[in-house]
């Protein structure tokens, strides 16, 4: 044992997970939101790794194995998606970004 | 151990309000590197060196590469939620505080229960990290690893169409 408590990860875990949190509801810019969702899931990571460790299972890192590959893919087509919106001319501000809505 | 743990902790935290709260999204992403490298040391305290280097290299380096560009191509402007009043700050700061409180007091409150696994410390050490980690991923979890490698050709499939694609 490494000597840390594992609460002091999850304590750790979930302050991140909520300040990622907070960014996402309070940011308008979309690239800023993507980055806020990548801390949640960063934050979760670490509670995975973290709870394989002290449970002796190797399952905690696959999960945050697959949850960094999941990221990956997410990034991918969010930016492209941001990037059509650019193309498109629009504002970088997700409350205008309401095409969808009507 | 414990003191290593704190200063990363403090370092963890800072960065992710620097990502929060910074007004450039330049900032935001560097910060958001400097969250990620953090991490990656977080994940060998935790004696995971395969999510170490798997973390410095997809996230790091693919996946913050990939934004720091985005934000260079595009020059977006800086967020606009900082600069005029608005509630959404003490919106947000009332939302983070009680959610923060409700995920610590339960963590707090609940006892960490659960049935150990066989890969103690000493098991992985006679192996080492990445052979008993791909030896689990490819026997136990061969569906999740090739559900997985056809999510990552969906995703760039997609991409590709929506970047080649016109949109008004």
């Amino acid at each position: 044992m490494s000597g840390v408590p594992a609460y002091y990860f999850l304590w750790l875990s979930g302050v991140i997970f909520t300040v990622g949190a907070v960014g996402v509801l309070i940011r308008r810019n979309p690239l800023v939101i993507f980055m806020c969702i990548e801390l949640m899931l960063n934050a979760v990571n670490l509670a995975f790794a973290a709870m394989g460790r002290y449970l002796n299972s190797l399952d905690g890192q696959v999960f945050a194995f697959l949850v960094i590959t999941v990221a990956a893919a997410e990034v991918v087509v969010g930016i492209a998606i941001i990037v059509q919106v650019y193309r498109a001319g629009r504002n970088m501000d997700v409350d205008e970004l309401d095409l969808m809505k009507s | 151990m414990v003191v290593a743990f704190a200063i990363l902790a403090a370092w963890e935290l800072v960065t992710a309000i620097g990502v929060m709260a910074s007004r450039r999204p330049i900032y935001n992403a560097l910060s958001l590197v400097a969250n990620m490298l953090g991490l990656a040391v977080l994940f060998l305290l935790l004696n995971a060196q395969f999510l170490f280097a798997a973390q410095i290299i997809v996230y790091a380096g693919a996946v913050m590469v990939l934004f720091v560009f985005i934000i260079a191509l595009l020059n977006p402007q800086m967020d606009i939620t900082l600069s005029r009043p608005s509630m959404e700050w003490a919106y947000g700061l009332i939302f983070g505080v009680v959610f923060a409180g409700l995920i610590l007091a339960l963590v707090y409150n609940r006892d960490l229960t659960g049935i150990p696994g066989p890969f103690t410390p000493e098991v992985i050490d006679a192996f080492g990290n990445v052979q008993i980690l791909g030896a689990v991923l490819y026997s136990r979890f061969l569906l999740p690893v090739e559900v997985t490698s056809v999510l990552l050709l969906v995703a760039a499939v997609g991409a590709v169409y929506l970047a080649a694609r016109k949109i008004r």
